[in-house]
């Protein structure tokens, strides 16, 4: 009987809204594709023994991992460097900087790969600059091969390794260098023996991310490289639309999953337990897979700290040495990352006012005529309207669920806690098509396919993960006597909740529904197989447009894309800057 | 404000709460009459906080029973509980004006908006903080928010008030201005209070009575006159104030009474005298004893000496209050110890 009161009290109850989503939509299906995959009942391994037995699918098995590797290990080559050059970099210098790396990883990944596609095209800028120029005859086949998606690969990819790095070095005891150095260790020596092992989470985090993220997400190979470039991920969603065969895609699914998970465990788990504290560590490493997340809390608490200790840090961090040549090629580096990183998005915004009946670059006279297209023609709007719907309930649901679902978690014994919440997250943590096919076969089962409901509950798996990633967080930060004290005040568990707990946690919970937002605005790959075909989302629509005609309205689209990612961030920004209580203290002590 | 007419008595009946392997308080029996200001006094990791904690009701006692007013409370959860606690990190809201952390728990008893205002404002002023109202608590120096957290935990009048650590954040002065304005409040209210510190002074100042604990277990319970002069054990010896512990000593020690098996000899520093040697004995040499020993060390603390006197192997601390014609020994001098055999304790050992 007590047993059974404890358990009606247990807030562990609060996460039921999201593992029913949760089960209901991916665990079941996914298991059934499972068992699928070996033939239940029978459970034979043909379907495997059939796929490595054809030479064209091992072929194309490594290829992807060799994408994904080479992509990953040139992400960190570049992003590495970066990250440490931000981090020394001063205070303004460093906060600009990572708004710049935080800018386009908001950005729609499809908006992005089409700037490449505009860039790299047989008619695209360079090629259209060179002829210009006469350098030469005919276009270079800049696009539709191994470079290009490489190049476009790398560039999607390359916030996401320098949000973790540069986490994890903000997080580096500055006095730690400090005293390598007071122990004569020359700077290389301590940057090598002190500085580098301390950074290597962040290493890992990144490299899991990229690497889990190019398993998944077929569309800039599929968009920037030729007939044979194509990704095992690119090969499950044709089958998905040529022939449903399930045993077949389950059995592809399941090597892409196998071999995540082979690369999670290798690089996750080990250097978790190495550091002996499995078990509480596991959320936190979880944590740092969402980036922009993990940045927030250095990148905004440096507003209030600005004044201190400002140059003194930078020194000691400068372990490379402080000669004026090395500081030069750093700039230059890092300028040269941030063009990369920021002019595709930028050439497309200006080209998105082109005068002429095609895009140019530069355009030869300033029109909206492309952003009237698109605000006229009912196929564009009409998506971009869809899109918005279903964002604002995929927000909702998933900021409603998820929150509960934090809150239920953080109450809950931190063992259980962990691997619930690892549960939670497993959507936004495997390949995506993996969780997209997952979700198709239980949007059939469920008869939801090209239904909005039904990609309003596709999308809310990662959204759900993302709030709950956010305001758990938030939810950590949290004094847990506050609430105590409300209680001690006789105020019931409802109105603690109301009237401490929710505004104090209210920038996480918004932050939450804003990323929630971004995610189900700009997915593409879950969507397109559960849309049937029946319903065009912003995304899709674009998608359709990139591999059939381009029509130019997509530049005007895809420059809208990249605005809305910006205003959020202002937005929020605002946000959570005011929501500091310290600030009220900081800004007054600053008037005075 | 009127005293409540009927305060309840707080009762732990056997108390034991363990956290896994760790047992955080083991079996602890002790009742808080009413209106009395009670402290909990231990060192760290004693078991204090879970102590007010399993009486606040954010804990549940894993044996034993806990009873106000001679009703077990163990069903009733805290938000039902009458009562004002003040947290060690004051736990203001910050979202909130001081004026909203006020009415907080005055609201949440459904009293209407006209009299919480009345309240508010009588409470501010009655801390010195009448022109605080409209701050946030970020605005406000250590002093100031512990009064606030002091204010909103006494606002609603509840029979009974906890403390945790109440001044441990603040400092030295500070922290003596506010032991007096508690010790004023609690006249004033009368409320029965239960306070939780590590901080033997803060605990002497404020208390009518003195819990000392220790690993989870009641060391000691008594006034504390009571406590510093007539320690039971060892350890309260030595917690609450100095101590010289009589053992192995190369001289026979002189007694009033026969030392009891299972117990040490204790002298507290100030009941020694320190003269030298030539001045030794003052008349009632039958109820004194003195002993000689060498200066190791002296330090001064403002109105107080303090030495450290070598006697064979065993070092003695002794205090004197500086004196007008008082001769001041230096290291290595050759001093004469002596005391009243009747200020001589024996504790368990
Ligand atoms: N929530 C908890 N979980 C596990 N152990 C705890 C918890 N709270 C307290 N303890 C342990 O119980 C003992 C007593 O703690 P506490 O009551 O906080 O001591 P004090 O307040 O006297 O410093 C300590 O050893 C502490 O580690
Ligand atoms: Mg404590």
């Amino acid at each position: 009987m007590k047993i059974f009161q404890k358990l009606g009290q247990m807030p562990i109850g609060l996460t039921v809204p999201a593992f029913a989503i949760l089960l209901i939509v991916f665990g079941m299906p996914i298991i059934l594709l499972f068992l699928s995959s070996i033939n239940a009942p029978a459970f034979s391994v043909t379907n495997y023994y059939k796929f490595f037995s054809q030479p064209a699918n091992v072929r194309v098995l490594f290829q992807t991992i060799e994408v994904s590797v080479l992509a990953t290990g040139m992400c960190l080559i570049v992003g590495y460097p970066t990250a440490y050059l931000i981090v020394t970099a001063s205070k303004r210098v460093r906060l600009t900087l990572i708004a710049l790396v935080i800018i386009p990883y908001l950005t729609s990944g499809l908006a992005r790969t089409y700037a490449w596609i505009v860039i790299l095209g047989d008619r695209g800028v360079i090629n259209n600059l060179l002829l210009h120029l006469g350098v030469i005859h005919s276009p270079l086949p800049l696009i539709y091969n191994r470079t290009a998606v490489y190049i476009g690969m790398v560039h999607i990819m390359l916030p996401l390794m320098i949000l973790p790095l540069v986490s994890a070095m903000m997080g580096i005891d500055r006095s730690l260098m400090a005293a390598a150095r007071s122990m004569g260790a020359r700077p290389l020596a301590a940057f090598w023996r002190v500085f580098f092992p301390l950074s290597l989470p962040g290493v890992r985090s990144g490299s899991l991310l990229v690497f889990v993220f190019c398993l998944g997400f077929y569309i800039t190979p599929a968009a920037l490289g030729g007939l044979r470039d194509a990704m095992l991920s690119t090969f499950i969603a044709a089958q998905v639309t040529s022939s449903f065969e399930i045993s077949k895609i389950a059995t592809s699914a399941f090597i892409l999953l196998a071999i995540a998970v082979a690369v999670l465990s290798m690089l996750g788990l080990n250097l978790a337990g190495a550091q002996g504290r499995a078990a509480t560590s596991a959320p936190r490493s979880w944590v740092v897979r969402l980036p922009i997340f993990a940045m927030r809390k250095h990148y905004f608490s440096e507003f209030p700290n600005r004044y201190r200790a400002k140059l003194w840090t930078t020194q000691l961090y400068q372990a490379g040495g402080n000669s004026r040549l090395s500081n030069i090629v750093g700039a230059v580096f890092v300028l040269i990352v941030m063009v990369y990183l920021l002019s595709p998005g930028l050439i497309v915004v200006i080209m998105s006012f082109s005068a002429g009946t095609f895009l140019e670059f530069p355009p030869s006279g300033v029109s909206l005529q492309w952003y009237r297209s698109f605000f006229g023609d009912p196929s564009w709007n009409g998506a971009a309207w869809t899109s918005i719907q279903i964002g604002i309930a995929v927000a909702i649901l998933s900021t409603v669920v998820g929150t509960l679902a934090a809150y239920g978690l953080n109450r809950t014994h931190p063992r259980l806690r962990g691997f619930l919440t690892m549960t939670i997250l497993t959507p936004v943590t495997i390949p995506v098509i993996v969780v997209g096919i997952a979700t198709y076969l239980g949007l059939v089962n469920l008869g939801l396919i090209g239904s909005k409901t039904g990609i309003v509950l596709a999308q809310s798996l990662g959204a759900i993960g993302i709030v709950v990633v956010i305001v758990s967080a938030t939810l950590a930060n949290l004094d847990r006597t506050l609430e105590q004290a409300a209680k001690s005040m006789r105020a019931g568990p409802l109105q603690t909740f109301l009237r401490v707990t929710l505004p104090l946690i209210r920038p996480g919970v918004i932050g939450g529904a804003v990323f929630a937002f971004l995610h189900s605005f700009d997915e593409v790959v879950i969507t397109s197989l559960v849309s049937g075909y029946s319903i065009r989302t912003l995304p899709l629509k674009m998608w359709e447009n990139i591999r059939n005609q381009i029509d130019p309205t997509i530049a005007a689209v895809a420059s809208l894309l990249m605005l809305v990612p910006v205003l959020w961030l202002i937005v929020l920004y605002l946000m959570w800057w005011r929501a500091r209580p310290r600030d009220h203290h900081t800004l007054s002590e600053l008037a005075t | 404000m009127v005293k409540n007419p009927v305060l309840p008595q707080i009762e732990f009946r056997s108390v034991t709460k363990t956290y896994g392997k760790i047992t955080a308080v083991r079996d602890l029996s002790l009742t808080v009459g009413c209106g009395e200001f009670l402290t909990i006094l231990g060192p760290s990791g004693s078991g204090k906080t879970t102590t007010l904690m399993l009486l606040a009701g954010f804990e549940a006692p894993t044996a034993g029973d806990i009873l106000i007013a001679g009703r077990s409370v163990a069903a009733v959860p805290s938000y039902r509980r009458d009562q004002g606690i003040v947290f060690q990190s004051y736990a203001l809201f910050p979202h909130l004006t001081v004026t909203r952390n006020l009415e907080f728990p005055l609201e949440m008893r459904g009293i209407n908006a006209a009299e919480r205002t009345t309240r508010v404002r009588r409470m501010l002023e009655r801390v010195h903080l009448g022109d605080f109202g409209g701050r946030m608590p970020s605005q406000l120096s250590g002093g100031q928010q512990q009064r606030v957290a002091l204010a909103r935990a006494l606002i609603a009048d509840p029979p009974f008030l906890l403390l945790d650590e109440p001044l441990g954040a603040l400092d030295r002065n500070l922290r003596e201005q506010m032991q007096i304005e508690m010790k004023s409040l609690h006249k004033e209210f009368g409320t029965t209070t239960v306070c939780v510190t590590h901080d033997q002074e803060e605990a002497l100042t404020l208390s009518d009575r003195i819990v000392v604990m220790r690993a989870g277990q009641i060391e000691q319970t008594d006034s504390p006159e009571a406590l510093y002069d007539r320690p039971a054990t060892c350890f309260v010896a030595k917690f609450l104030g100095e101590a010289n512990i009589l053992e192995n000593c190369n001289f026979e020690l002189e007694t009033d009474a026969a030392q009891p098996s299972g117990t040490v000899a204790m002298i507290r520093p100030e009941r020694i005298c320190i003269v030298a040697p030539d001045a030794a004995n003052r008349g009632d040499a039958d109820r004194r004893q003195s002993i000689t020993g060498t200066v190791d060390d002296m330090i001064y603390a403002g109105p107080l000496r303090k030495y450290h006197v070598r006697v064979g192997s065993s070092v003695f601390i002794v205090r004197e209050h500086v004196a007008a014609g008082q001769p001041i020994f230096r290291p290595g001098d050759g001093v004469c110890l002596d005391w009243l055999r009747s200020d001589i304790r024996f504790v368990a050992a």
